[in-house]
């Protein structure tokens, strides 16, 4: 009887697993839901992908792996460090195999799980799985040939098992990207100070100062830097630049129309979340400000106009920008640095994992 | 029942059920599956394609190096109307000199390939055969998705395409020679909106059935048709940053293939 009752609901997990669009999740292979904290919006479904336990910790140890570069001396964590909010702390970085500067700026990683509207500053990749190709093969990023990158991880001690417990596959490089991507999606930072006065926890003080400065963000700032993750996930002009005519490196110098070939997305990238943005300087897709001063100063008296300038921005009749005194400029940073995560940045699950 | 057939009983059923979850897929119980051999022949006009061979086309001649397009989501419908679709049908139809992949880092190996075997299709009698050119949204959106000959060492993506997430869909390229000589030219197709399918329907009736392995359609693929229309003198290279180019190409090759028998 027991037999039966187990075969028919064995029937029924196959059955659903048959038809259902989603990918399935590996025999063996712990299912894994991401806690969200109440102020938090439902973070995206992640049904091509499902996270595992397995999974995740197979993504840890390949993110801090330098095996993923061609010279095995790039890893992921080489221009994501924990200590900086997973970013680099230089604007161009020279960290790749090829020894020469990037185009753009590392990113931030953190609330990938809820990064719905593309990937890279201009959103050209359509999810963090894909993404993850660019850096590994590209030539100033990791260089890495996948081939050899499969043959790599095969003759590793660890791997085989690991992605046949998380995948119940062999080593395929579309693994390694699932993988990558699933310990991103447990990157979530919500144990700011802000967050713990959000949500009425012990330690939820802010300052006078600080709550001027979160009223002033958003008053000024959040049509872009909006909600709980302090972003739009959009893609805006903030007037950096005045003119786009370098169209050298694939247009990378173009903004979104590089990917959208819209007018109305020159010299546009996505809005980076203000969470632990004080860990993140130097700032902007091409980390041309290394100061929350500089940022405040540009949008305050230098934004530049052009045809594509984001509408927030502009002021008909007026110089365009985000007026702010000095003490407003005061305010807001020191409501920015409550939204910096100690417990993030120093998360164990999220750091160097222990062992070879 | 006892406990011998319920052993035997169970697992039976359960088996029953996984085929029958996806309808669309359903195997009739009293026929056994047969092999269906597709043929794709590239032609210029009425003359074989071949690599690093001097073609005229309208005022230009051409020399080629690659022609390279994905077949996908092939479909049979049969004469009750019945679609089959045939699972992880995606396979990468080729005449090509060797392909750098990453910038250089390695190197995909000359090739030729037009042909594809279906296996374990369902016995039938098939009427209509459908399929497309390139990579449907779901696994074009999502590069480490796995599915049939989909991968990303065959140099049907590279970093400027990664950029945008998608395949190659197609590509042709080579030289042309017009008002100047030897100009490189290259044409590629991809990006969602460029996913093109076609359908034809079979001459004869298409009869599959077990043991037999030598049913086969044939197609043949116009590389004349893939370039009418386009000024490649004018706009040597086509891709992302050349939208209306790259469509009417994606639409070219759906008028370029035809098919030349079912038997």
């Amino acid at each position: 009887m027991g037999n039966r009752i187990y075969l028919v609901g064995l029937c029924i997990g196959l059955w659903v697993s048959a038809c259902r669009s989603s990918e399935p999740i590996a025999p063996g292979a712990e299912p894994v839901r991401l806690s969200i904290p109440e102020n938090f919006p439902p973070p995206l479904p992640d049904d091509d992908n499902p996270l595992t336990r397995q999974g995740i910790e197979l993504g840890r140890r390949l993110f801090y792996d330098t095996r993923l570069s061609a010279n095995n001396k790039v890893a992921c964590a080489t221009c994501h460090q924990q200590a900086l909010a997973f970013s680099d702390g230089v604007a161009l970085s020279a960290a790749g195999v090829s020894g020469t500067a990037l185009l753009r700026h590392a990113p931030a990683l953190l609330h990938l799980a809820w990064a719905g509207n593309g990937l890279f500053w201009d959103g050209g990749s359509t999810n963090l799985e894909s993404q993850a190709f660019a850096p590994l093969t590209a030539h100033d990023e990791m260089g890495q040939d996948l081939y050899l990158l499969e043959e790599k991880l095969r003759a590793d001690p660890y791997y085989p098992e690991q992605f046949r417990s998380a995948f119940g596959q062999e080593i395929a490089s579309g693994l390694v990207v699932k993988a990558l991507a699933q310990f991103q999606r447990t990157l979530i930072s919500a144990n700011s100070r802000y967050d713990r006065y959000v949500r009425n926890e012990p330690g939820g003080w802010m300052t006078a100062s600080e709550r001027q400065g979160l009223a002033l963000v958003r008053q000024k700032c959040q049509g872009c830097h909006a909600g709980a993750l302090f972003t739009d996930n959009l893609f805006h002009n903030n007037g950096l630049d005045s003119a786009f005519e370098n169209r050298a490196h694939d247009q990378v110098y173009l903004g979104r129309y590089r990917i959208s070939y819209r007018e109305e997305d020159l010299g546009a990238y996505r809005t980076p979340t203000l969470r632990n943005v004080m860990l993140t300087a130097p700032y902007m897709h091409d980390g041309r400000f290394g100061t929350m001063a500089e940022v405040l100063d540009h949008y305050d008296k230098q934004v530049k106009h052009s045809p594509s300038l984001d509408r927030l921005l502009s002021t008909p009749g007026n110089r365009p920008g985000i007026r702010l005194t000095a003490d407003e400029k005061k305010y807001i940073t020191a409501f920015l640095h409550t939204l910096t995560d100690e417990a993030f940045v120093k998360e164990e699950s999220f750091g160097r994992p222990p062992g070879p | 029942m006892n406990t011998v057939m319920k052993q035997i009983f169970f697992p039976l059923l359960a088996a029953a059920f996984v085929l029958s979850g996806c309808k669309n897929d359903e195997v009739k119980a009293d026929r056994l599956p047969g092999q269906l051999n597709l043929s794709f022949d590239a032609r210029v006009n009425d003359a074989d394609f071949a690599l690093n061979t001097d073609f005229r086309i309208g005022s230009a001649t051409y020399r080629f190096d690659r022609l390279r397009y994905w077949v996908s989501n092939v479909a049979l419908v049969d004469d009750e109307g019945q679609e089959y679709r045939v699972p992880g049908s995606y396979y990468l139809i080729e005449e090509t000199s060797p392909v750098p992949v990453q910038d250089g880092a390695f190197v995909y190996p000359a090739k030729k390939r037009e042909e594809v075997s279906i296996q374990q299709l369902p016995a039938g009698t098939y009427r209509k055969i459908k399929f497309s050119i390139g990579v449907d949204p779901k696994y074009n959106d999502n590069l480490s998705l796995q599915a049939g000959e989909l991968s990303q060492l065959n140099g049907m993506t590279n970093i400027s395409w990664m950029w945008h997430t998608s395949y190659i869909f197609t590509s042709v390229g080579g030289t042309l020679t017009e008002a100047t000589a030897g100009k490189k030219i290259s044409a590629e197709t991809g990006l969602n909106t460029n996913y093109r399918s076609v359908e034809f329907d079979l001459p004869d009736p298409l009869s599959i059935s077990s043991g037999n392995t030598g049913a086969s359609v044939a197609f043949r693929l116009d590389v004349a048709k893939i370039l009418e229309g386009l000024d490649l003198n004018a706009t040597p290279t086509i891709g992302a940053g050349q939208a209306a180019a790259m469509s009417q190409l994606a639409g070219n090759y759906t008028r370029a293939i035809s098919l030349v028998n079912g038997k």
